[in-house]
């Protein structure tokens, strides 16, 4: 068994990745770090650099999980992307970041993190950024 | 919707921690590595199908292109009528079909497989002839809407909520600029 | 002052308030498209030239040659941060710029190709000053036999440079010539290819033939190949290079200058050819050649003034000739001619203010893109964040709405539209659409010609050989038309040279 979690180079992010690792340690299972970036544009802020990656990796390790990086693509929907992920590894746990977002933004943009909190059929921790 | 779920066949490239401690060495960064990946990361070409295809449309458009032009007349090289010069082009035209017909049945590097993504082309071109059926009926604005919808939300992957308001956003700041500011005939239903 | 007299009028034609504008939106529109994915500097001119019929012709010259030397800055920005050529002339910079980012320095490379692409772009300036005023004092002479074998030179090797398969080029440039032959002919009156249709006895016209295979077809065309994966974004500091950059990199601009200057007054040359020999010479005077591909500055800095000055330096053929030398300056020449100018030797001195005006634009244009590249670099990278299924909607209604407005005229948006799909269908089979506009363009002055030879020769075709400029051009003819047999029979032994692969590869994505 395995935790699934959702990575974006932001402090959301990494109070999800850093949650996660202690989660991974409790349970002793294998941990996920899921960076999907989407298609169309050549920069996209949520795609995280390969030092991030690295880096993430490497706090994991360090925390003595065994951690490995997924780096995907999608094209309009995150959610179906993500949580097809989670069903395809059979995770006991996925982890994500909540971040603050207005009704209007919420309204035009719509929020990943509430869709996946609906549809996944795995226990979903959601952890909000410090 | 079709065109949704063909296209999402999700990448995945993974690095395990035990078996790449750095990976950020993984990638290619010389010429010739790059060369390769640009190869790598190229349509497939046409393929000898196509090759034979094409060059038999030409083939024949050229012949087609002779035959017109025996006869409007073809004169002698000191006076040459009409047909003179259109018949060269075409003579030219259907040895170099032939040529490459006979080049290219191996199928060689140039061209592009039509591929699942190739429907793209095909919608668009759709809704580009709908516009031009439609534009003198009922004006350009929904023509304009529709198209920039439907290439946004099924050709481009955006989200409908966000396909919605920036068609909508498209279609206003162009009644703006063609309408309003230069003032041009294009036809219009406000 | 007699030669200075009109070379300062230009100026005062350039500082008119609306031609500093449309250089303005020339050099902006130029830059947006090199950095943006999809539309390339060929599509965009063809997009946009509806938008040239309201104004005066010297002031929509000046906002298309911005366009074209604007996408040369652009295109290197997404080079050395992505990775990703914007154009095929940005190809060699990717293999020392994108190192360069890596380790830190992406500000000193876009600042040096900055730099190094505005001095390539003076000193061009400066070369066509000069040379262009002798090259069409020299051209004056030139009878129907020697355009006749110049037109037939320019077309065959843009046919033959291009990327691709030769063979397929010449039948599209054929093609592009049989197209040129629809309606009346000008010698017999007689009506050809025309099937009794009264829309099509002029013939056809330019505008929606370049609108179709260039603008719609590559939109059609990148409809299916934009998805790619974005990237993380990259931060740059320190636009501006060090003094020891500057130093290290200021004989690699002077060399890339002058070499990119000859290679683009070359027909079929231009800016590609002029950045691929930029850096194989680059690479082969440099004291330490194994620097290059890990994060030589010169290997930047070379290019990127060639491709520049190779850019502006291709106009020579275009305003002294009558000839444009790659598929860009084919569609400018097809808005001279829809401006009723037609570009030739006679141009430089039947319409001083064109010429000059048109020259001098590009000292301004290039200030305004030196200032813009470097201090507003950042700008230019947040707009590399739009995604490209937001643009294609707008350059599709653009082109759509454009088409409309050049006659109220809905038969010409379905030719543009029907013309697109031909131009998507080109590319997918292999036929490069830029041989096809550029024999269009001169199809009808290489028949009238040839036709016009003919008659003075008397039906001796080779009386073409009597003539010493029509026998050169020809003679050259013969060696470019046998040359690819000969070298495919040396390339059989060795492998060919990887740049100009992949530049070739690039050229056919880009095209």
């Amino acid at each position: 068994m395995s935790i699934i979690v959702g990575y974006v180079p932001s402090n959301v992010g990494e109070a999800a990745v850093a949650a996660a690792i202690q989660e991974a340690k409790l349970r002793d299972e294998q941990l996920l770090i899921v960076n999907s970036s989407r298609e169309g544009s050549l920069v996209d802020k949520n795609t995280a650099s390969e030092e991030d990656l690295a880096r993430v990796l490497d706090t994991a390790v360090k925390a003595g999980v065994s951690a490995q990086v997924i780096e995907s693509t999608y094209r309009d929907d995150l959610t179906e992307e993500f949580l097809g992920l989670a069903d395809k590894h059979e995770v006991s746990l996925i982890v994500i970041g909540l971040r603050q977002r207005s009704q209007v933004g919420k309204f035009i943009m719509g929020s990943q993190a509430q869709r996946i909190l609906l549809q996944a059929e795995h226990p979903v921790l959601a952890v909000k950024a410090p | 919707m079709d065109a949704k779920h063909a296209r999402h066949d999700s990448t995945e490239k993974s690095l395990t921690s035990e078996l790449t401690p750095e990976p950020q060495e993984a990638e290619a960064l010389t010429p010739e590595e790059l060369a390769a990946q640009w190869e790598a990361e190229a349509a497939e070409p046409a393929g000898p199908i196509a090759n034979l295809l094409s060059s038999l449309v030409v083939l024949g458009l050229s012949i087609a292109g002779m035959a017109l032009s025996v006869g409007l007349g073809l004169g002698t090289p000191s006076a040459p009528a009409a047909g003179m010069w259109p018949f060269v082009i075409s003579l030219i035209a259907a040895v170099m079909a032939v040529a490459q017909i006979i080049v290219g049945r191996a199928g060689g590097r140039d061209g592009e497989k039509f591929s699942a993504l190739s429907w793209y082309a095909a919608i668009g071109f759709a809704t580009l002839i709908l516009m031009v059926v439609l534009m003198p009926i009922i004006g350009f604005e929904i023509p304009s809407l529709l198209l920039c919808f439907v290439w946004m939300r099924w050709l481009g992957g955006e989200r409908w909520r966000s396909a919605t308001i920036y068609s909508i956003l498209i279609v206003a700041a162009f009644y703006a600029i063609f309408i309003a500011a230069l003032g041009t005939t294009i036809p219009r239903l406000f | 002052m007699e030669f200075f007299g009109p070379v300062l009028d230009g100026f005062n034609v350039v500082l008119d308030p609306t031609n500093l504008l449309y250089c303005l939106l020339g050099v902006v529109v130029g830059m947006l498209i090199g950095v943006l994915p999809g539309l390339g500097p060929a599509a965009t001119i063809a997009i946009l030239l509806p938008m040239t019929y309201g104004v005066e012709p010297v002031t929509a010259i000046i906002m298309l040659a911005g366009i074209f030397y604007g996408a040369q800055y652009g295109g290197t920005i997404t080079s050395v941060l992505l990775r990703l050529p914007g154009e095929a002339s940005s190809v060699v910079t990717v293999f020392d710029g994108y190192v360069m980012a890596k380790q830190g320095r992406a500000g000193a490379a876009l600042g040096i190709a900055a730099i190094g692409s505005f001095f390539g772009a003076t000193i061009s300036i400066i070369g066509l000053t000069f040379l262009a005023p002798l090259v069409a004092s020299f051209a004056l002479d030139f009878g129907p036999p020697e355009y006749t074998a110049l037109a037939m030179l320019g077309i065959l090797l843009v046919a033959t440079i291009s990327g691709g398969t030769k063979i397929k080029a010449i039948i599209a440039a054929a093609v592009g010539l049989f197209l040129a032959t629809i309606g009346r002919d000008g010698f017999t009156g007689a009506e050809r290819f025309t099937f009794g249709n009264l829309s099509l006895a002029d013939g056809i016209d330019f505008v929606p033939i370049a609108m179709g295979l260039f603008g719609l077809g590559e939109i059609l065309y990148n409809l299916e190949e934009r998805h790619r994966a974005a990237n993380a974004p990259v931060k740059v500091s320190k636009v501006w290079p060090q003094r020891k950059d500057i130093k290290e990199a200021s004989g690699a601009i002077g060399r890339g200058s002058v070499l990119g200057f000859f290679l683009g007054i070359l027909p079929g040359g231009g800016a590609t050819i002029a950045s691929l020999a930029s850096y194989a010479m680059e690479k082969k005077t440099a004291k330490d050649p194994s620097r290059f591909g890990k994060g030589a500055i010169e290997g930047v800095a070379g290019p990127e003034s060639a491709n520049n000055a190779a850019a502006t330096s291709s106009f020579i053929p275009l305003l002294t000739l009558g000839i444009p030398a790659n598929a860009t300056m084919a569609i400018i020449f097809g808005a001279l001619l829809i401006q009723g100018i037609t570009p030739g030797p006679q141009l430089i001195n039947d319409n001083p203010q064109l010429f000059w005006g048109v020259v001098n634009s590009m000292y301004i244009g290039n200030i305004l893109l030196l200032i813009m590249s470097i201090p507003l670099i950042g700008v230019f990278v947040k707009i590399l964040r739009v995604r490209a299924a937001i643009l294609a909607p707008i350059t599709a209604l653009i082109t759509m709405l454009g088409a409309y407005t050049i006659r109220n005229s809905m038969f010409d948006v379905l030719l543009v539209v029907l013309f697109g799909a031909i131009g998507y269908l080109m590319k997918k089979f292999g036929f490069e659409p830029g041989p096809l506009v550029l024999a269009f363009v001169l199809g009808s002055l290489l028949e009238s010609n040839l036709r016009r030879s003919l008659l003075v020769l008397e039906g001796d075709p080779t009386g073409f050989f009597t003539r010493p400029i029509s026998a050169t051009l020809l003679v050259l003819f013969i060696f470019v038309a046998v040359w690819p047999v000969i070298k495919s029979g040396i390339e059989k032994r060795k492998a060919g040279s990887l740049a100009s692969t992949i530049a070739s590869e690039k050229e056919k994505e880009n095209a």
